[in-house]
């Protein structure tokens, strides 16, 4: 038997041996050579060819060129790949001493699903190749002070409130820019929201984003409820890498962590954050009585994990509380406006990608926002509560065709009970008032659909559509949008956009409408742009705008509800151009005409919008002096804001206040707004770690710009309250390690 | 009965054992000669043949076998092609290979995370990231922190760890804790483990012998103490005589001494 298995043993072990020889001197080898071009016929260098199976195969050189021979006969298939473009796999029959030619064009693969889709008016930073601003340029942003928001604001469209982190865009109200961060919608991403005379400062730190695409109108049908403008944030999925960052400045602290597991399928993230004023007020001065004086805490952190090789599920909470007492002289009543705001976010987000073209994102989130505001009669406490679930999904249904469609429902709840003056210019202490203990509520149902088609390599157009159900008032509303864009050449592009965008009014006006029939107010959408960009080293934009809006909130006088009976437009030009020359100097320049009028909220006529700004400059330029010093500088002129002046007043004996008689809506404006800025920061090694020191001058020629007008107890003197970012010194240092 | 069972059942594993061996021969002498061309186009900073012997390595992939090592190797030539972008000063050069290079070889570490080269080479491809997007320092900063710290626990003695630490101080400025002085020792620990490293497989990456050297005679060079520049030639005919094809030692790192020596 031992003879027979060893008999067996060598004949096994013989068989490939003899095979190799025969193979060697007795078959016949194949050619196969061919051209491998891109677009326009371009010889493609580096293709891999591969007989799929094998290792036979070739690369081609600088003309495209490949030839390989072969041994194998029979039905193949043939690979073909190369870095950024398609794979293409063709079916070949391989006959002993028939040679095979092919030649061959392949594509450049398009914009994965995940990427950012460029819009007229957007944005964007990431991966996306329209990259025009990023977390480094929002951080070194001079008067920007790191805040996203603040950053936004010197670009084309956009206006501060209040030189805090609220904006305005394109004339709309505050209210009519949506956040969203990660799919959830972020209602209140600010400390010191809302408060008097300060400044209010954005939660959202700019490092944990991973892509930035900020739209200023003509935005995609996933984005739905919001009338003018969009900021869509992406965070990283999973930490980047374990380490710590720590910062000391002259008014605030911050501890960051981020941890990822050696298996990197997990990952955690930690931040803590603590506002204190006193050095701050110190060494520039106060320019208002504080009591308290402004003070914030903020503890957040995320949670990642990977589900397979595809999926991931990443956990999201922030909470953040602020408070503050400002001293403030009305014509009824001096003393502090004190405001107390508790926020609470969360979000689950779900991704996973159940085929190479397919995507599908989940998520649930939920955001509590409380506050306290006290000031003269004035007594109340505001609850807002949002919860949303949103369900996405993308699919690359062709090289040519994207789909992405999705469904979200929103809950929304306002509480607000209190003591509230019962004519707005009487707010003494024994002014006539109203107790108040108001709850409403809502749902949101929202559907839509979008295909991004690519007629050819140089035209595409995302035509889609999204429909909105109201539980409170039961109005639906129908948004068809498209938007497209022609690639003249490798540098010159067109853009456009037009559509219908629907927006609900806030609860607090449902409240105060008859048996809660308000309709979203609506805007319709056009726009066209032309851009010049040669590789992110020079980039020149122009667009202009038309708005048409109606169906917007009024008050109206005969019954003393509000309706939707308002109107509007809002028509401008947007012109940008920035520069990036040799790693060393990044600026920008941008300009806004705008001419925005409407008929809404008390204003009965047709008349300039709150922030009806004129004309609008930023120049923003920043230097690398060596690899370690880096200066920037801000340059923002602007028209001022419209006001409502008063023309007279009145004495009312009953209440023995005078009741303010007021001129045209917002007739008058502030006087022009400007303000420069300047900073550098230091990067160098402490104890051996990265560490960076910077240093901040705002408003280095302590300009007086005014935050609004008051009157004395008759309206006979008009006092002018002047901002309280006058000239600012801050210094900060950070620490990774 | 049970016999012939025994006798068939034998017979077939060893049918197959061959398979394999000939798959597991077939793969390596693929990876070896690509090994080699790699070699070749490395030391000639040659981007056409990187080109080409990317796509060898790519080719190999169509075995099945040891992929996360294939696609080390692939990273590792998107790496060359990347400092090929450097020389000539083509940014997207370095930007596509740099970060095709980090793609794949975290598909490499993902199959196979307890490779130490896999992090040493994440590490160098992100420092390439440095030539294009210094905006994202502090990331940067942190990925080549973190991937640093996991060759670290994987392998302290790696030379390819060392070396790239010495690198990293050389180029370092001394304000930020780097300089000559900083990377001498460290290559010199690298050329140490050099000597008597052997890697486990023949297929597995062995590069950097002749990189330390070189670096070394670089920072004597730089660091230019008595007898510095006579122990730099020492070092350059060391490099010399285990590569005599480098054009990074017998271009580059010979004009630097030949300067030095003139002065």
């Amino acid at each position: 038997m031992k003879k027979i298995i060893l008999f067996f043993l060598l004949i096994i072990n013989a068989v490939p041996a003899y095979t190799q020889d025969t193979d060697s001197t007795e078959s016949e080898l194949t050619l196969i050579s061919g051209y491998v071009r891109g677009e326009r016929d371009k010889p493609l260098e580096g293709v891999n060819i591969v007989i799929k199976g094998t290792i036979d195969g070739s690369t081609t050189d600088k003309k495209g060129y490949f030839e390989f021979e072969t041994e194998e006969k029979g039905n193949h298939k043939l690979l073909f790949t190369l870095q950024e473009y398609e794979s293409k796999t063709i079916d070949i029959e391989i006959i002993p001493g028939q040679n095979i030619n092919i030649d061959l064009i392949i594509r450049k693969e398009e914009a994965k699903t995940e990427e950012i889709i460029v819009t007229a008016s957007s944005f964007t930073s990431g991966s996306n190749n329209a990259v025009t601003l990023t977390p480094l340029e929002i951080v070194r942003i001079p008067g920007a002070d790191a805040d996203i928001y603040r950053a936004i604001t010197t670009f084309p469209g956009s206006n501060q409130v209040d030189e805090g982190s609220r904006i305005t865009v394109r004339g709309g109200n505050p209210d009519e820019v949506l956040t969203y961060i990660d799919l959830a919608s972020l209602y209140n991403p600010f400390l010191f929201d809302q408060t008097f005379n300060v400044s209010s400062y954005s939660t959202i730190n700019p490092w944990g984003l991973k892509g930035i695409n900020f739209t200023s109108g003509g935005f995609s049908a996933k984005y739905g409820n919001v009338l003018s403008a969009v900021l869509d944030l992406k965070s990283y999925d999973m930490p980047q890498s374990t380490g710590m960052f720590a910062w000391m400045g002259l008014a605030n602290a911050s501890l960051d962590g981020v941890y990822l597991s050696k298996e990197r399928n997990f990952g955690a993230t930690f931040s803590l954050g603590k506002l204190f004023l006193e050095p701050y007020f110190a060494i520039n001065g106060k320019y208002s009585e504080y009591s308290p004086i402004p003070q914030s805490n903020q503890l957040g952190g995320t949670l990642s994990h990977k589900i397979g090789k595809t999926g991931i599920i990443k956990m999201y909470a922030n909470y953040n509380d602020d408070k503050v007492g400002i001293y403030n002289e009305s014509p009824t009543f001096d003393g502090y406006f004190n405001s107390s705001t508790k926020n609470i976010f969360s979000n689950i987000k779900l991704t996973v990608a159940p085929s190479s073209s397919t995507l599908l994102n989940a998520g649930i989130s939920f955001s509590g926002n409380n506050r306290d505001i006290s000031y003269g009669i004035i007594s109340t406490k505001t609850d807002n509560t949002y919860s949303k679930a949103r369900v996405e999904f993308t699919k690359n249904l062709t090289s040519k065709i994207d789909i992405n469609t999705g469904a979200e429902y929103e809950y929304t709840g306002y509480d607000l009970s209190g003591i509230v003056p019962l004519y707005s210019f009487n707010i003494g202490n024994n002014a006539p008032s109203l107790n108040l203990d108001i709850s409403e509520k809502t749902g949101r149902l929202g559907i839509y659909a979008e295909s991004q088609i690519k007629f050819s390599d140089r035209f595409f157009a995302i035509p889609g559509i999204r429909a909105d159900y109201l539980t409170i008032s039961g109005n639906i509303s129908y948004d068809p949008r498209i938007s497209f864009g022609y690639q003249i050449n490798n540098l010159n592009s067109v853009r456009g956009a037009a559509g219908i965008y629907h927006q609900y009014p806030k609860l607090d006006y449902f409240v105060r409408s008859p048996e809660n029939k308000l309709n979203p107010e609506e805007a319709v959408h056009y726009i066209l742009g032309y851009e010049y960009n040669n590789d992110n080293k020079l980039i020149f934009r122009v667009e202009g705008f038309y708005k048409d809006y109606k169906d917007l909130v009024l008050y109206n006088r005969r019954d003393l509800y509000y309706r939707s009976e308002g109107d509007g437009y809002a028509a401008g030009v947007d012109v940008f151009l920035k520069a990036k020359i040799a790693n060393k100097f990044t600026g920008w320049i941008s300009y806004s005409y705008l001419d925005s009028k409407r008929k809404q909220y008390e204003s009965q006529n047709t008349a300039p919008s709150n922030y009806d700004i004129t004309n609008n400059l930023s120049v923003v330029g920043s230097y690398n002096l060596s690899s370690q010093i880096v200066f920037g500088a801000t340059v923002k002129l602007s028209t001022g804001k419209p006001y409502t002046p008063v023309t007279g007043s009145y004495y009312d004996k009953e209440q023995g206040v005078y009741v303010p008689e007021y001129g045209a809506t917002n007739s008058a404006r502030f006087p022009v707004y400007s303000r420069v800025d300047m900073n550098a920061q230091y990067i160098f090694s402490l104890l051996g770690k990265f560490a960076v020191a910077v240093i901040a001058l705002n408003n280095i020629f302590n300009q007086n710009n005014i935050y609004d007008y008051t009157y004395n107890y008759n309206y006979t003197e008009q006092k002018e309250i002047i901002t309280n970012n006058r000239r600012t010194l801050y210094v900060g240092l950070g620490l990774q390690f | 009965m049970k016999h012939k069972i025994s006798v068939i059942a034998f017979l077939v594993m060893t049918l197959l054992i061959n398979i394999s061996i000939k798959a597991g021969s077939d793969f390596d002498k693929a990876m070896m000669k690509a090994k080699k061309n790699l070699k070749e186009a490395m030391d000639k900073s040659d981007e056409t043949k990187l080109i080409k012997v990317r796509g060898q390595f790519e080719r190999i992939l169509q075995l099945k076998k040891d992929i996360w090592l294939v696609n080390y190797y692939i990273a590792l030539s998107d790496y060359g092609l990347s400092m090929t972008g450097m020389a000539s000063n083509k940014s997207d050069v370095i930007k596509k290979y740099t970060l095709s290079g980090i793609d794949v070889i975290n598909k490499s570490i993902d199959e196979n995370p307890e490779f130490a080269d896999s992090y040493v080479l994440l590490e160098n491809l992100n420092f390439n990231r440095w030539q294009y997007e210094q905006d994202k320092m502090q990331e940067i900063i942190s990925a080549t922190q973190s991937a640093d710290d996991a060759a670290k626990k994987l392998d302290p003695n790696n030379p390819r760890l060392l070396l790239t630490n010495g690198i990293a101080s050389y180029y370092t400025p001394e304000a930020f804790g780097g300089g000559a002085k900083v990377a001498i020792p460290q290559l010199e620990k690298s050329i140490d483990v050099f000597k008597t490293r052997k890697e486990k497989k023949d297929i597995y990456p062995d590069w950097g012998y002749d990189l330390a050297l070189g670096y070394m005679a670089l920072s004597l060079i730089k660091r230019d103490d008595d007898g510095d520049i006579k122990s730099a030639k020492s070092y350059i005919d060391q490099a010399v005589k285990i590569n005599p094809e480098s054009d990074f030692i017998s271009k580059y790192v010979m004009k630097q001494y030949k300067e030095a020596e003139k002065e």
